[in-house]
């Protein structure tokens, strides 16, 4: 029980094109097929903290795709988002993963994630294109998805939260032609080692964020009790975030017992903490 | 450790910008057009970035040297600021930096040169007023010096105007360039300090309060001159013994004639700020202070702030003279 808890607060929700680059993340992490019938494909581990879908090729399926996830799976605000999926490229080694740190569009759109995970993984600038294209030799990755990806994902949460991985399928002396999906899960499953690293990291960002985010346990409790004002639903969530440092639920809730209404419960919030002085040596 | 290292393409050749570079030979460098491109952008977290904050290197365009909020002064008719850089190496829990921007990545402006001719416009303007320059007030004035090397440049211009005072406050024990020049009569080393324990809890990664004594101390020997701020000043169990030992042992370290000023600053926030700090660090014992809102600002309430204000200056008297202390209120 209390692992389940503790695991819910994950939470990290999966973008990938093609069925075989999802194959080993899927296995991995356990997900299964939700439901036949939704729009795009979606898969969910039984605690639901990892769900992924299936976005097919381009920026419109991309786009859809996060934003059908991020409906369909309730995310939160500090829910992180993962693309991966294999990349063209003219620099990169094949076969190896790169994090994205740059990504631009051919409208000349360029976006920048912001604070990547402390990895031993290569960056690189990514180009997404609409059409497929075949002289890559002077671009670093370039995709048909992670720019759309991105857009939509920075707009349900911070661009923490975002992560774009790509693994080199193809370039110069790797011919696209030679691709078949037994390659691609090849090239997925000789990485994974490296992709669950760098997720452990966005677990943990979203399960702190979380944890930090959270209404205090007590603010249901009260607010179920007596009736506040939205204005007084702030103040109150406020007051119980600084008052659970230093005092425990029951000492609140035998605070405020006597309290005929609300306002009488803010006012006794706010002398407790006229009254507080912090001890300094305990901190 | 900075990993990566964004350029706008404007000053990728400028001769700071490469000196900088050098100092990160391992970073990853990105060419950007505008360095609003990846700072305080909506949608960023400062607490995550502050985790693991990137260098952004930019052209400043305007704003070099602003008026300095009132409340700011000390003793100056005219008091004037400027920041070389947005944001700092130290993350101290009461900064109001991590409420202003959203992203804590380093901005650091090498055009050095427009804030000499910025300064020297506004010293020719107000040619018949005192005139006090306080150096980085969004960032901290020396935390940086060894990459950035902005005091360097900037004291040679003010030695050309020995009568107009420039102040740098910093938490840094940074000594350089000072140790290695003569000291300038219009220079205002500036420390802020409070007591260790309410530092340790407080000023995080920053040098610890008897290292910046000491620096305090070898400065004031070498012959710079001193101030003292009290700034903000934090309430506790305990505060007036912890207070009067932090004053005390100053007092008694360092020569109290190489003391410029010594200002006290209330702890205060505007409440929108506050609202924003809070949501980054709820768990922050600091706001579990008797802290209220009045007037759009959050502060400890009038009797807290004017009960430790004068607290600090009566026994800042035994030393020095009333027209040294001044209260800040910025
Ligand atoms: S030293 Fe100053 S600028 Fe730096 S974090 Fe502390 S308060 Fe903010």
């Amino acid at each position: 029980m209390i692992k389940n808890n503790f695991l819910k607060k994950t939470s990290v929700r999966w973008v990938v094109a093609l069925k075989e680059e999802a194959e080993v993340i899927l296995d991995n992490y356990k997900m299964v097929l939700v439901n036949e019938k939704t729009l795009y494909p979606i898969y969910k581990n039984v605690e639901e903290t990892h769900w992924l879908t299936l976005s097919g090729i381009g920026r419109h399926n991309s786009a859809a795709s996060t934003s059908y996830l991020y409906t369909i799976s309730k995310a939160s605000k500090w829910t992180s988002w993962i693309n991966v999926g294999i990349a063209g490229s003219g620099k990169g080694d094949y076969g190896n993963i790169y994090l994205v740190d740059k990504i631009f569009n051919q409208n000349a759109n360029t976006t920048y994630p912001a604070t990547m995970p402390k990895s031993n993984l290569s960056k690189m600038t990514l180009l997404t294109t609409d059409i497929p294209i075949t002289d890559y030799s002077s671009k670093e990755l370039i995709d048909m998805e992670g720019s759309a990806f991105f857009d939509i994902a920075s707009k349900l949460t911070t661009k923490e939260f975002i992560c774009i991985m790509k693994i080199v399928s193809d370039g110069p002396s790797n011919d696209i032609k030679q691709l078949n999906k037994l390659k691609i899960i090849q090239l997925v499953k000789s990485n994974l080692s490296k992709i669950s690293e760098v997720i452990s990291y966005y677990e943990k960002l979203s399960e702190n964020e979380n944890q930090i985010r959270a209404k205090p346990y007590i603010f249901y409790k009260i607010s179920s009790n007596w009736h506040f004002s939205v204005t007084q639903r702030t103040q109150l969530e406020n007051l119980l975030r600084r008052l659970r440092v230093f005092c425990g639920n029951d000492d609140i809730m035998e605070l405020i017992k006597q309290c005929e209404n609300s306002s009488f419960v803010i006012n006794a919030l706010n002398n407790k903490i006229k009254g507080n002085k912090v001890n300094w040596s305990d901190v | 450790m900075i990993e990566t290292i964004y350029i706008e393409k404007k000053i990728k050749n400028h001769p700071r910008t490469k000196f900088i570079l050098k100092k990160f030979k391992k970073a990853r460098v990105l060419e950007i057009d505008k360095y609003a491109e990846i700072f305080n952008k909506r949608n960023q977290n400062f607490r995550i970035q502050k985790a693991n904050p990137d260098l952004i290197l930019a052209h400043k365009n305007d704003g070099f040297v602003l008026p300095a909020p009132e409340g700011f002064g000390i003793g100056s008719s005219e008091n004037f600021y400027f920041s070389h850089m947005y944001n700092c190496i130290y993350d101290c829990r009461y900064c109001f930096l991590q409420g202003m921007f959203s992203s804590a990545n380093y901005v650091i402006f090498v055009n050095f040169e427009d804030f000499d001719t910025s300064i020297k416009n506004v010293i020719n303007k107000n040619i018949n007023s005192k005139i006090t320059f306080f150096s980085g007030y969004d960032c901290d004035s020396l935390a940086l010096e060894n990459v950035t090397g902005f005091a360097k440049h900037i004291l040679p211009l003010f030695q050309q105007y020995p009568e107009v005072d420039i102040e740098f406050r910093t938490k840094s024990i940074q000594r350089e360039p000072f140790m290695s020049i003569e000291p300038m009569k219009n220079v205002i080393m500036a420390y802020s300090l409070m007591p260790d324990l309410m530092s340790s809890s407080l000023d995080n990664k920053v040098p610890s309060i008897s290292k910046r004594i000491q620096v305090i101390s070898d400065l004031a020997l070498r012959g710079w001159k001193i101030g003292l701020r009290f700034d903000p000043l934090i309430h506790g169990e305990d505060w007036k013994s912890l207070y009067e030992n932090l004053l005390e042992k100053v007092y008694n370290s360092i020569p109290l004639e190489s003391i410029h000023s010594v200002s006290v600053g209330p702890l205060r926030f505007p409440k929108k700020m506050f609202k924003d700090i809070l949501k980054l660090y709820p768990d922050e014992p600091l706001f579990t202070s008797p802290l209220a809102s009045s007037k759009g600002v959050v502060s400890y309430d009038e009797k807290i702030e004017e009960e430790m204000s004068s607290f600090c200056k009566n026994l800042t008297l035994k030393y020095l003279d009333n027209s040294q202390i001044f209260r800040c209120y910025a």
